[in-house]
């Protein structure tokens, strides 16, 4: 059995730079022993711990969708230790990653209903893993009506923009990119996630809510859909947490009885009010 | 199974002739405290102890250990797993309430997902033997309050049990009966048997130390935002003692450690009591003060592992209770959360 301490080595295939600020990029891993990547089997929501040589492990969502074969992907903000020798890094380096860890998005839950994603800034990874999971052609009719609703505060901090594009050609989702300020170029539309969503105002009917972003975009966001009439059981989010093991043991990213690494990430409200509110 | 009599001036022998073939931990004195530690060709052990200083935790889950090795090559890093193979080992004589510790511990590090193989070989690979305590050690030990005893095999491999002029030796399983070539050949009779429980009955009675551990967790279960938390934490220095002597403590670290092109991956014990235990790369932190960690370890204790794994995590050893440099008591706390409304 896999010691799930031990990351599986990978090399950078691929950097790519998101945003104008040159601090978040999305990196590409091939798996250095092909059989590795069927046992790297991943769910959308769940996530890894990157480790560099030295600097150690860093929990991150995994960003890329199961569908996409021969590679994973995570897109990583530069701020600690980790996340800053991981963006020195160049293509052809060897890592490491471990997981697949923690739950996912709920997929068996989400079959058969209009789902509606909303993301803000930097939280927007594994919601992108999901919507290209279900995007996928063997998935797509198992999803109902798709609603997209992703900001981030200018243009040039928008992830994944070719990515946003193909989408918005798609005519089986509803597309809603936002972002606070435009700039001259912009054309969409400009509004906080809050107010874009009371504008699209999702039915409440037969849906479910998938929402993450910064604390601040979340605390307006709920009563929208609140008001909308979503459930708790139907509003859907993923918690982060300080970590270290990411398998429930070295005993710090608890909240209440639950370990975010093991029993989440993912929760959905009506969870966490059942939950300590400590996180 | 099997039982049988040993004279007592006969325990540091077997422990000494034991070691001939295995790693043998042992009560040890060094100066005026007794540490459970390996038992080397010139120490001698000492089974008149009360209880170890340390909790024997650290056989199974050492302060520091090498989880993985790296090397840097031109490509990056190429690195191997360090799952030791375990050294064929004794714990001889730790006490019930440390051997009662190793089941609660099982529960964390060898659940049915993420096996921790650090842990599990050196348990697999370790043979048990407790000491009954047949006067209590210390005024501060409560393990009857959490599931303990003072004479009990729970845990053990081996139980010893001082019945006067011998120790009854019971064989609790079959690792403990393959080494009963160390213990002798006396047949202990039905009549040692009986005055066994009668010493593990008056031991019991001579526990006075109670706590209502088990009345506290439906408390819990409503009063996270008791004020009553407060005040609990207003002494505390957060040195994290109370965590390290604690034989049920299991948090850690995981860090690296880099030497020219080589480097390994550790592990070493952590502490909720420490500030940055829980602090995140944005400055954010869930447990911002003492306070909350306070909260997060009793609640942990009694509350917590509870809900996991349907058994109070701590046992009753008092460890935490004598050495707490400002004097704070878990049993004072248990019995103060006890007085609290439940809310049912």
């Amino acid at each position: 059995m896999q010691n799930p301490y031990i990351p599986y080595p990978v090399v950078v295939d691929k950097i790519i730079t998101e945003v104008d600020t040159k601090d978040i990029k999305t990196f590409r891993f091939k798996f250095v022993n092909p059989e590795d990547e069927k046992k790297y089997a991943y769910i959308p929501g769940q996530f890894g711990e990157l480790s560099i040589f030295g600097k150690g492990e860093c929990p991150i969502g995994i960003a890329s969708s199961p569908t996409q074969k021969g590679y994973v992907e995570f897109t990583v903000q530069k701020a600690g230790v980790v996340t800053t020798a991981l963006h020195e890094m160049e293509e052809g380096t060897i890592m490491g990653i471990r997981g697949p860890l923690g739950n996912s998005w709920p997929l068996d839950y989400l079959a058969g209903k209009n789902i509606v994603v909303v993301g803000g800034g930097f939280a927007f990874t594994t919601l992108r893993s999901l919507i290209n999971y279900m995007l996928h052609e063997d998935n797509r009719k198992r999803f109902g009506n798709i609603t997209v609703i992703y900001g981030a505060r200018n243009p040039g901090l928008l992830l994944y923009k070719d990515e946003l594009a193909e989408w918005g050609k798609r005519t089986d989702l509803n597309l809603n990119v936002t972002v606070d300020k435009g700039d001259a170029t912009w054309k969409g539309k400009e509004g906080f996630v809050p107010a874009v969503c009371k504008e699209v105002a999702p039915s409440k009917e037969n849906a479910v809510a998938v929402i993450c972003g910064p604390p601040v975009m979340i605390r307006f966001t709920l009563p929208v859909f609140f008001e909308l009439g979503f459930s708790k059981e139907n509003i859907i989010t993923s918690l982060e947490m300080r970590m270290k093991c990411g398998i429930g043991k070295c005993g710090r990213c608890n909240v209440g009885s639950k370990y975010v690494c093991k029993d989440g990430p993912v929760f959905s409200l009506a969870e966490l009010d059942k939950l300590t509110p400590e996180y | 199974m099997e039982k049988r009599l040993i004279k007592k001036d006969a325990l540091s022998g077997i422990a000494k002739k034991m070691t001939e073939d295995f790693m043998v931990w042992a009560p040890v004195k060094k100066e005026d405290n007794v540490f459970i530690a390996p038992l080397g060709n010139k120490d001698e052990p000492f089974f008149s102890y009360l209880n170890s200083k340390n909790a024997p935790k650290n056989v199974f889950f050492p302060h520091t250990e090498t989880m993985m090795k790296y090397t840097r090559t031109e490509k990056g890093m190429a690195f191997s797993s360090e799952v030791k193979k375990a050294d064929k080992s004794i714990l001889f004589g730790v006490r019930p309430c440390d051997a009662h510790s190793f089941v609660l511990l099982d529960k964390l590090f060898d659940q049915e997902k993420y096996k921790d193989e650090y842990y599990i070989a050196k348990r697999q690979n370790t043979t048990v033997i407790t000491l009954a305590c047949v006067t209590p050690p210390y005024t501060s030990c409560f393990c009857t309050s959490v599931d303990g005893q003072p004479v009990s095999s729970d845990g053990a491999d081996i139980l010893l049990t001082d019945i006067g002029g011998d120790y009854l030796v019971e064989f609790i399983t079959p690792k403990g009966e393959a080494l009963a070539k160390y213990f002798g050949e006396a047949k202990a009779d039905a009549s040692a048997e009986a005055r066994k429980n009668e010493i593990a009955a008056k031991a019991k009675e001579a526990i006075k130390s109670k706590i209502p551990a088990h009345e506290v967790k439906p408390i819990l279960d409503v009063n996270f935002d008791n004020p009553f938390w407060d005040t609990i934490h207003r002494k505390c220095l957060a040195c994290g003692t109370c965590t390290y002597l604690c034989p049920t403590c299991h948090c850690f670290d995981i860090s690296d450690e880099v030497k020219g092109s080589d480097g390994v991956r550790i592990r070493s014990w952590d502490s909720c009591m420490f500030p940055l235990f829980t602090k995140e790369t944005s400055g954010h932190n869930p447990r911002p003060s003492q306070k909350e960690r306070w909260r997060q370890r009793t609640m942990h204790k009694f509350k917590y592992y509870v809900d996991m794994f349907n058994a109070i995590s701590c046992v009753g050893c008092g460890r935490c209770v004598m050495y707490c440099p400002v004097n704070i008591d878990i049993r004072k706390i248990v019995e103060d959360i006890s007085k609290l409304e439940s809310g049912s």
